[in-house]
């Protein structure tokens, strides 16, 4: 999977024609073959651009900032992020004519050690949803799984199960790198920031990040599209997966199979309301 | 200070460790999550001292925690009350195993500011009450550049002891101050070394090849004065393009300091906590009224390089920075402070 010459002649393109204002891509970060996200502004700058299996980063993020805010954006997106922007142009958080996107079919991007990344293994849209060109020759139509992670932690018992989050929420150090690297935490003041509300806990504790990562898995419930954005900027490589994974299988078993952002319109589930919905549950 | 060097091999070198461990509070390296940080440990079998990977954070956690109670209170209709806090679990005697230099040196930094206008008393104590062993790298990692800054890697005295690997599997090991001294005397068993007296070479040797060893190089002068002159680059706007401001490079760089202050309440009872900061947090200058001096990305990300590189350096004349590269390594989008230094310095408005 190398689409650079295209993504560049793509980019080159739009600047010829003074379509967009600022270009987002990957760049290579110039000593190793990992990449960097780059916001491109010039012309001159798109022999930059990059695209293999190694770019790995969810580039919708960058819709949130203000080097793209109220500007014509070209943007890649692979199929997670497509989601993801599905996700972000059903909020209103974007607006589509603003935007160029040159979708991916996916055939999954690799860790730092070069290894496939679990999450595309268990991908069920590997091919950009959102797109006005596409790139890559389309995949088949997959069917969800239960992933293999929760299903050990389900089988742990309650008990078991508080042991280990409390292991896990003791390493956070509470950087909030998850919800600033993840595309659909766009809150221009985060809830979890309020430092003087007795409600949120402020300090960098083990229970105040506890209250962190819950109140904010929970605000991703039924919206996260597994990007693992989260877990790849995470500083103390916390499994931040098992949070959002949890949620997600509780949603695709309760909510008519919801899945999020894979329909164009589809809102998140808790936006919904049905009267089939079930209500024998606490998540 | 009459320096003596003892040298041993791998298997005298466990057998030190295992002693410090079994006499003394100790502070070790312990895996978890595959990233490795500083734990409190009673076996050498869950830590590994001699790593070498770096740790995630540095061991500034132990000095400057990531929360540390300031005091407790009650307060309900008949007044406020301002109670004891519990004994501060880092001001016991210990000692901390598997220190790189960088993190070593990142203390003397910091005593500075800790000595400075305000005493903080409680970090005085851990300083005092901590013994600190610093095993000296063989090999630079990729966002090196501990060589390039203004102190002397080789000549460090901001650990108490020092070891270094030799040729042969053989191990130095010296003391620094007269702490490390008393330290050594104490725990290590002379049956188990050869005392040498002077001969140095070995370790001139294995500095060296480390120092030969790294990728980025730079002169830090250049870069002080250059920075010095450029608050308005618009360099800055296109470096920190990419940055998602978050807290992480602060929160695991050695020598950032600021904090601040919150509260952990549950009815009339509560809990008042000073916790890390950082400048690049959008509300870390907002003023009350709303005014924020720092309202943009870049400016804030100005404010972070310049004070590594230019306030900190006119107010106690060094750098804020020690070179360790673990905001580089712990980025989510892999910004290195060194590139974007040099980059905005090559820049130079004239």
């Amino acid at each position: 999977m190398d689409y650079t010459k295209q993504i560049q002649e793509i980019a080159s393109k739009l600047f010829a024609e003074g379509k967009i204002d600022v270009f987002v891509g990957y760049r290579l970060t110039g000593f190793d073959e990992n990449q960097v996200p780059v916001l491109i502004r010039d012309q001159k700058d798109v022999s930059q651009l990059v695209f293999n299996d190694r770019s790995v980063f969810n580039l919708v993020n960058y819709l949130k900032y203000e080097h793209t805010r109220n500007k014509r954006v070209g943007l890649v997106v692979k199929g997670c992020d497509s989601r993801s922007l599905n996700l972000l142009l059903t909020e209103s958080q974007v607006k589509r004519d603003k935007l160029y996107v040159v979708g991916i079919a996916c055939e999954g991007v690799v860790d730092e050690q070069g290894n496939k990344m679990q999450n595309c293994m268990e991908c069920v849209f590997p091919d950009a949803i959102v797109a006005d060109e596409m790139l890559g020759t389309p995949h088949e139509v997959r069917k969800y799984k239960v992933n293999a992670d929760i299903d050990e932690l389900a089988s742990k018992g309650l008990v078991d199960r508080r042991v280990y989050f409390e292991e896990v929420f003791e390493n956070c150090i509470r950087c909030n790198a998850c919800r600033h690297s993840c595309p659909l935490c766009y809150c221009a003041k985060c809830c979890i920031d309020q430092e003087t509300a007795t409600l949120y806990n402020g300090a960098n504790t083990t229970s105040g990040a506890f209250h962190a990562l819950m109140t904010w898995s929970l605000h991703l419930a039924g919206r996260c599209v597994d990007c693992r954005n989260c877990e790849k900027a995470c500083p103390s490589h916390l499994p931040l997966h098992l949070l959002h994974k949890w949620n997600e299988r509780v949603i695709y078993e309760n909510f008519q199979e919801h899945l999020a952002g894979v329909h164009e319109g589809d809102r998140g589930a808790f936006y919904k309301y049905s009267m089939q919905d079930p209500d024998d549950f606490i998540m | 200070m009459n320096v003596e060097i003892f040298v041993t091999d791998k298997a005298g070198l466990q057998k030190f460790y295992e002693a410090i461990i079994a006499r003394n509070e100790t502070w070790a390296p312990v895996e978890k999550f595959g990233k490795f940080d500083f734990k409190r440990v009673s076996s050498l079998g869950e830590c590994d001292p001699d790593s070498p990977i770096a740790t995630t954070r540095s061991a500034k956690p132990l000095f400057f925690p990531r929360s540390a109670k300031i005091m407790k209170y009650t307060a309900d209709s008949t007044g406020t009350r301002v109670k004891e806090t519990d004994e501060d679990p880092f001001t016991a005697k210990r000692v901390i195993l598997g220190m790189k230099h960088c993190d070593a040196r990142s203390l003397q930094v910091l005593d500075k500011v800790y000595n400075w206008d305000y005493i903080d008393n409680d970090y005085q104590k851990r300083r005092q009450n901590t013994v600190v062993i610093s095993t000296r790298c063989d090999k630079a990692e990729t966002h090196c550049f501990c060589t390039s800054l203004d102190y002397d890697v080789e000549n460090l005295d901001a650990m108490d002891v020092l070891i270094v690997n030799g040729t042969e599997g053989k191990v130095h090991i010296t003391a620094r101050t007269e702490k490390g001294d008393a330290f050594l005397k104490e725990n290590l068993d002379p049956a188990s070394c050869i005392l040498h007296p002077v001969s140095d070479e070995e370790l001139k040797k294995q500095y060296q090849a480390f120092a030969a060893s790294f990728r980025l190089k730079m002169n830090y002068k250049e870069i002080n004065e250059k920075l010095s002159k450029i608050f308005d680059s618009p360099e800055f706007e296109d470096v920190s393009a990419n940055c998602i401001s978050c807290n992480t490079c602060a929160f695991v760089c050695p020598t950032c300091h600021c904090f601040k202050i919150s509260d952990e309440r549950v009815k009339d009872t509560g809990v008042r906590y000073k916790s890390y900061d950082s400048c690049n947090n959008g509300y870390f200058t907002l003023m009350a009224g709303g005014h924020n001096p720092r309202p943009v990305k870049y400016r804030r990300w100005r404010q972070r390089a310049l004070h590594k590189f230019v306030y900190y350096k006119e107010r106690f004349g060094e750098n804020l920075c020690v070179g360790c590269g673990k905001c580089a390594v712990s980025c989510p989008v892999n910004i290195s402070i060194f590139e974007v230094v040099n980059q905005v310095a090559s820049n130079e408005v004239v």
